[in-house]
């Protein structure tokens, strides 16, 4: 090629540091535990970047964000939570309560209003209530609070089974019985891996690996979580809230 | 004086862009504010909030290329919108009512979005377009109010609380924020309600829907609208104006908060699920005739047509 | 901007259109008649691309006629909408398809029922209690589904029309002055003043 036709045709580029690298996430509220899940494929197209690439993350000992989305703007994004949180920490002496990490998180993203993280986020964790608490975010900022939520590639396989296996909906309950509130925590776990797994079956972009951080309220006991296969403990005490997270494998096709 | 003016009277993007990247060039060093007690405020550790910007020649151009749904629907980054919110004011008071679906293209992302953002006890504000706008510069308005009580020993006035709002998202005026929203509340003038949107409109005034089931929903609202109602029958009409545009707008649906804002503040009614209203109205609750609000149910067994006596009976 | 209603009641459809005919930003007409009698008991309020409108209008008003001529009874309501669909549908699929967007409203006086067909340009066809077309939907739908009554007497009917008028006029920025009214029941199509 010419070289001095290529400067003299005007060229036009676009700024585009954006991408979508596929997955899923998920989070549900117990009465006094929550669940936070997410494969660990990333993707871009058809192509399978790395089968290992973490989704969740641990903040404090009774908080797990989940980010999902653009990997790169999500990985920064968690760093600079990180980051405030051990400010907060040096200043306070003290983790940062739930409901505040979601506020912080808020104005974090919306402080990229005009150039937005490209992340869906999902906190989830205990209050200082001891409640199990799910946030969901939008990219840039706009949060609520929810008993369950799925973000990502499946989101729309996934959101639909939970709203009838959690919110119980156009279920009718049998005669003279009602609908439980809060599931108790082995269920959930069963509802969260049959979540993966139904993901991976239909959806392209989700598989390989499962990782379920679990956070359970100050002196909750482990109900049925001891000798569970891949558990591995995450708390930095053993009298506070505790943090465990439960690594399973996907189907890798 | 001179940072009000700076920050209120450039009504043009490119002053407000050049004036925003200014303050991003030291956003990233923190200041020892970052470290302390503010760390939780974000964005508005410095008191004010300040943004980053793309550093490209038109980031407005920039950010709709990647926001915009309506440009292109397959575009990254979606912002909610389609939404059925009301407010009026009568003789008992103000009446909000809203709609709680939250759409992403056609995926309904959520059926249980607040889209009545507490201000404070006094002051309520509704959320149409970008939800994150909203939440965001409510509270943050939330904030101001509370200095401004602290400051001048009495509460802010609505009309002044939603002038702060409009003169805000004035000055951002062409840079891509979505908002409309009605500003509700009592002061010493009484009830009041004030339409305020991103492309800086205010208005005073008895009644106000805004979002794409507005239409819906103005249609069975002025029709029962009178400044006398009571409260119970104000109440009824915000409920069955906001079940019409959940029925008839795809955009909007699942389920009806209703607030009463009256000289006490505001006062949260409940939430009520449209397609229950539908099948059963809205259940035992004041104004309510404890009826269907469903024209199918409605008018079950009635028909138009008319055979004459003789013509009945063979 | 155009704008017609139509709602069924005890024994009668109402049917309103309105009556300006624009071109551009001028308004060229503001009396304009744009519901058709197509026989002794069917009414057809037609909106849409100017120029299509009154040729399709007239091209069904006379063949519907014809058929009476030729059998000596008229279409029943449901057979007329369906044929005027089939010719709308047949049109689209033609190098020049007419858009026009109409309500049928007719009596059928054999089983004294009247019954309204919402049909669009597209060859989209549903019979309905009510119905709207142009910008007047979004604001008379949601009033209809409040207000309408399958067994109102006229006067009530015309009372939910009044209504929607009201309305329209209200909140659309482009909303028509006047309005044209028809009736059609077992007595045959009247004219109301409104």
């Amino acid at each position: 090629m010419n070289p001095m036709n290529t400067a003299s045709h005007p060229q036009q580029r676009q700024f585009n540091p954006y991408t979508e690298n596929g997955g899923t996430i998920l989070a549900i509220a117990g009465l006094d535990f929550s669940v936070i899940a997410g494969d660990t494929r990333q993707s871009e197209g058809y192509n399978i970047q790395t089968r290992y690439a973490p989704k969740v993350f641990r903040l404090t000992d009774r908080a797990v964000l989940a980010v999902n989305g653009f990997a790169a703007d999500g990985n920064m994004f968690v760093k600079k939570v990180k980051q405030r949180l051990e400010w907060y920490r040096h200043a306070h002496a003290k983790d940062m309560p739930l409901h505040a990490i979601a506020r912080l998180i808020q104005t974090m993203l919306y402080a990229r209003r005009f150039f937005p993280y490209y992340v869906y986020n999902i906190l989830g964790g205990i209050e200082d209530d001891g409640s199990g608490a799910v946030y969901s975010f939008d990219p840039v900022g706009s949060y609520e609070r929810e008993t369950c939520r799925a973000a990502g590639a499946a989101q729309s396989l996934v959101q639909p089974f939970l709203d009838n296996q959690i919110y119980f909906k156009n279920q009718q309950p049998a005669l003279g019985t009602s609908h439980p509130a809060h599931l108790p925590l082995p269920q959930v776990l069963r509802l969260v891996i049959d979540s993966f797994t139904g993901a991976t079956e239909r959806h392209i972009e989700v598989g390989d690996g499962l990782e379920m951080f679990v956070v359970l309220a100050k002196g909750h006991d482990l109900a049925g979580l001891e000798g569970i296969a891949g558990l591995q403990e995450m708390s930095t005490k053993s009298d506070g809230e505790r943090i465990f997270v439960i690594r399973r494998e996907l189907k890798k096709d | 004086m001179n940072t009000f003016v700076n920050r209120f009277s450039t009504n043009n993007a490119l002053s407000v862009i050049r004036k925003a990247q200014a303050v991003v060039d030291d956003d990233e060093e923190f200041s020892d504010a970052a470290w302390g007690s503010e760390a939780g405020f974000g964005s508005l550790a410095k008191g004010v909030p300040s943004f980053s910007i793309p550093a490209v020649h038109d980031p407005t151009a920039f950010l709709r290329l990647h926001t915009d749904d309506h440009a292109d629907p397959n575009c990254r980054i979606k912002i909610q919108h389609g939404t059925t919110t009301l407010a009026f004011r009568f003789q008992g008071g103000v009446i909000v009512a809203v709609d709680s679906r939250a759409t992403a293209g056609s995926y309904i992302a959520s059926g249980t979005v607040k889209k009545v953002i507490e201000i404070n006890p006094y002051l309520l504000g509704t959320m149409a377009g970008g939800a994150a706008d909203c939440q965001y510069w409510e509270t943050y308005l939330g904030i101001q109010c509370r200095l401004h009580e602290l400051r001048n020993k009495e509460r802010i006035s609505v009309a002044a609380a939603s002038k702060y709002l409009s003169n805000l998202v004035y000055s951002y005026k062409g840079m891509g924020l979505s908002m409309g929203t009605m500003i509700c509340g009592w002061d010493k003038t009484g009830p009041a309600v004030f339409y305020v949107d991103s492309d800086g409109t205010r208005l005073k005034g008895d009644l106000f829907s805004v979002g794409s089931g507005s239409t819906f929903a103005y249609g069975v609202l002025d029709q029962g609208y009178r400044w006398d109602l009571t409260d119970e029958e104000a109440q009824e009409l915000g409920r069955r104006s906001i079940y019409a545009a959940g029925h008839r707008d795809a955009f909007s649906g699942n389920t009806c908060n209703l607030y009463h804002v009256k000289e006490d503040g505001w006062r949260f009614l409940g939430n009520y699920d449209i397609t229950k209203m539908h099948y059963d109205g809205p259940g035992d609750v004041p104004g309510s005739a404890q009826v269907a609000y469903g024209y199918d149910v409605r008018v079950e067994g009635r028909t138009s047509s008319n055979p004459p006596a003789a013509a009945a009976t063979a | 901007m155009e704008c017609s209603f139509a709602l069924t009641g005890k024994g009668y459809v109402l049917i309103a259109a309105d009556t300006t005919a624009a071109r551009s930003i001028v308004k060229m007409k503001i009396d304009e008649d744009k519901i058709k009698s197509l026989g002794p008991h069917l009414l057809m309020a037609y909106s849409g691309e100017p120029g299509d409108t009154t040729q399709f209008a007239e091209y069904i008003e006379r063949n519907i006629r014809l058929y009476q001529i030729r059998n000596l009874y008229p279409l029943r309501p449901p057979s007329a909408a369906s044929w005027i669909r089939r010719a709308l549908a047949d049109s689209l699929r033609s190098r020049k398809p007419y858009s026009v967007n109409l309500l049928l409203g007719g009596y059928d006086t054999s089983n004294h029922t009247p019954s309204l067909y919402w049909i669009d340009y597209l060859g989209t066809q549903a019979e309905v209690p009510f119905a709207c077309h142009g910008y007047g939907s979004y604001f008379a739908l949601s009033l209809l589904d409040r207000y309408h009554d399958p067994e109102a007497n006229l006067e009530e009917g015309l009372a939910v029309l009044r209504r929607c008028i009201d309305e329209v006029s209200k909140r659309l920025v482009v909303s028509p002055g006047k309005y044209r009214v028809k009736v059609v029941d077992k007595d045959g199509i009247r004219e109301i003043e409104f």
